[in-house]
């Protein structure tokens, strides 16, 4: 009986095999959905566009070394992709990752519970709605004959005549990164609450005491409280970084903006999928993943220099 | 607002910043609801509105010529019918089936006896980092014969490792006494699984499980890359195929009678989409909004 409760059991027997059954579950899946995908990978180094049959797309093309990627490169639209995916990626980083966090610390300061689980309420709703429905919103608002957005811009003089927003390329990036904002700060606050909420009060007292105001307490006591959950959040969205948006980016893209909307994912779908160059698509989807790796590590790589936490 | 002051001036005394500051606070987060408010109040108002007068222009607080015809166009759409039909269903199997299959392999990998735990850790997790892309799990789904079929919503995200390191957390927390007890009982894992470990990790199910819910409700990438037949398409991307429509409806393929579509536009159906697909996340939000926040805790990160 004794032997039996020690935690590390020597021989196998039939609750063993029954673990490493439940375990495998996830190799098998993975094996199927993530690391058969990998496999394919090598179609990126393959002749293999318009070949329907996926044995001989992989197995009977020609080996053609880098020749997809260098297509990629000399594409007249390469440079304009890759901006779109790494710039518009960035920029609104930039803006929605502190936007939550300036949030929570401004909500923070709302002393009225009632108002504040009012707001709460309000601005959590759209995080619940879909790309397709809230982009549909955002279009009907901003669409030049009836909505009213740029009327209103008309007359704060922010535009000089009423045009129709969403077919400018020149407001696009302008378009993802507010609706991103407003979709999700109010519920990107909630993680920061609850970190605000786990920090020892006594520290607000004793600033009390010293004489602190609010934006000094805000600035000495909340900010380093909440600095590793943000670290632990950058990271985590710097890994996404690539991979976000693009249900987003679908919504609110049409022919007229394209110079400013198209995005890896847009183009790969656009070749890959609707054309049937296999290959070609799979080299830009290989480039991609890539660089997103290359953020994942460098990102962690930093963070780990800096504050001495990482997520992997 | 008065008894907030009440409350705060024995406290201590307030200098002018702080007031106006508090002011200016209150301002902000009053004028910020107003804006995520409004959008929806106009999409509500433009479709109660007559469609031909909407396309004027104008409409932006009260309808000006009020009608119910977007709505009923909307409601004798039979394909808004069959996307909500493919949604509930593939919410209610893609949930139940996700939650099982996570649940099993954290649960495995939870135990410290598991045989080989650092590998299948590492078979994991390498996952998260690098991926094939969008062509190759293309090729893959096709070649399973997924393409066009219901399943093809399901299989595919059955398994999350993100969700399953989460619920891997919540099970190493449970104390190991029961489990040993049945173990010494000759319990299988299975059934330590099924009767001792699900029953107890009903807040980590409920969390991940309306995580599942809310992505299976409101995603159509899949149904854009994976799926052509219109009979499958779900909510969403039936609706974003309405809401791209420039072509007014027309009564030739419908029961109504032909007045009601005098009073109708593409646009104006299309707010009454829109607003007809949110209804069923407005009646479950207070739902979602106690459990969500509540689960920011349980799924907290560092797995």
């Amino acid at each position: 009986m004794k032997g039996a409760k020690t935690k590390k059991r020597k021989k196998w027997e039939k609750n063993d095999w029954q673990l490493l059954s439940m375990a495998s579950l996830s190799v098998i899946f993975l094996a199927m959905f993530a690391y058969l995908p990998m496999f394919g990978l090598i179609l990126a180094f393959k002749d293999g566009d318009g070949v329907l049959n996926i044995n001989n797309a992989i197995f009977n093309s020609k080996w053609v070394g880098f020749d997809n990627f260098l297509e990629f490169m000399r594409d007249k639209e390469f440079t304009n992709v890759l901006w779109n995916t790494l710039g518009l990626n960035l920029i609104s980083l930039i803006f929605t990752f502190p936007a939550p966090i300036i949030f929570a610390l401004l909500i923070n300061e709302i002393r009225s519970r009632k108002f504040k689980t009012t707001v709460q309420t309000i601005t959590f709703f759209p995080q619940f709605l879909s790309w397709v429905i809230y982009g549909g919103i955002v279009l009907a608002l901003i669409n030049m004959d009836t909505g009213v957005l740029s009327k209103i811009l008309v007359k704060l003089h922010l535009i000089s005549s009423e045009t129709d927003i969403i077919a400018e390329p020149k407001y696009f990036w302008a378009i993802v990164i507010l609706t991103n904002i407003f979709k999700g700060v109010g519920w990107g606050s909630v993680i920061y609450l609850a970190a605000i909420c786990g920090l020892d009060s006594a520290l607000y007292e004793a600033a009390e005491l010293d004489g602190a105001n609010r934006f000094q307490k805000m600035w000495h006591i909340t900010l380093p409280g909440i600095l590793p959950t943000v670290i632990v959040y950058l990271l985590l969205s710097i890994s996404g970084l690539l991979n976000n948006g693009v249900e987003q980016i679908f919504v609110f893209q049409n022919q007229l903006n394209l110079s400013a909307s198209e995005v890896i994912d847009t183009f790969v779908l656009k070749y890959g999928i609707r054309n049937n160059m296999y290959s070609y698509a799979t080299a830009i989807g290989f480039f991609k993943s890539v660089i997103a790796l290359v953020l994942i590590l460098g990102s962690n790589f930093i963070a780990k220099k800096i504050t001495g936490e990482g997520i992997i | 607002m008065t008894d907030e002051k009440k409350l705060k001036k024995p406290r201590s005394k307030r200098s002018f910043r702080a007031n106006w500051f508090t002011w200016l606070n209150t301002i902000f987060f009053i004028l910020f609801s107003l804006m995520t408010l409004y959008p929806i109040w106009y999409v509500i108002v433009g479709s109660f509105n007559n469609g031909v007068d909407y396309t004027a222009g104008g409409v932006w607080l009260w309808p000006r010529e009020f009608t119910l015809d977007n709505y009923r166009v909307v409601v004798n759409d039979l394909r808004i019918w069959r996307g909500f039909g493919i949604t509930i269903a593939r919410t209610l199997v893609g949930t139940v089936l996700s939650l099982l299959f996570v649940a099993i392999v954290a649960y495995a990998m939870s135990r410290r006896e598991l045989k080989g735990r650092k590998i299948f850790y590492y078979i994991n997790i390498f996952t998260m980092f690098f991926g094939g892309g969008l062509i190759p799990t293309f090729l893959v789904i096709k070649w399973l014969g997924l393409l066009d079929s219901f399943w093809v919503y399901i299989i595919p995200g059955i398994y999350s490792v993100y969700n399953m390191i989460i619920m891997r957390s919540f099970f190493s927390s449970i104390p190991s006494d029961l489990r040993e007890a049945a173990y010494v009982d000759g319990a299988g894992e299975y059934r330590i699984f099924f009767q001792i470990y699900l029953p107890l990790s009903t807040p980590v199910l409920a969390t991940v499980g309306l995580w599942i819910i809310v992505g299976h409700w409101n995603t159509y990438i899949d149904a854009m890359y994976y799926v052509t037949n219109q009979d499958l398409f779900p909510l969403q991307y039936v609706l974003m195929r309405i809401i791209n429509e420039t072509s007014t409806p027309s009564s030739s393929t419908s029961s109504l009678p032909p007045m009601v579509f005098e009073n109708v536009s593409a646009k104006t159906v299309s707010l009454a989409a829109i607003i007809i697909s949110i209804l069923p996340i407005l009646c479950v939000y207070p739902f979602l909004q106690k459990f969500f926040t509540k689960g920011v805790t349980v799924g907290s990160l560092k797995g």
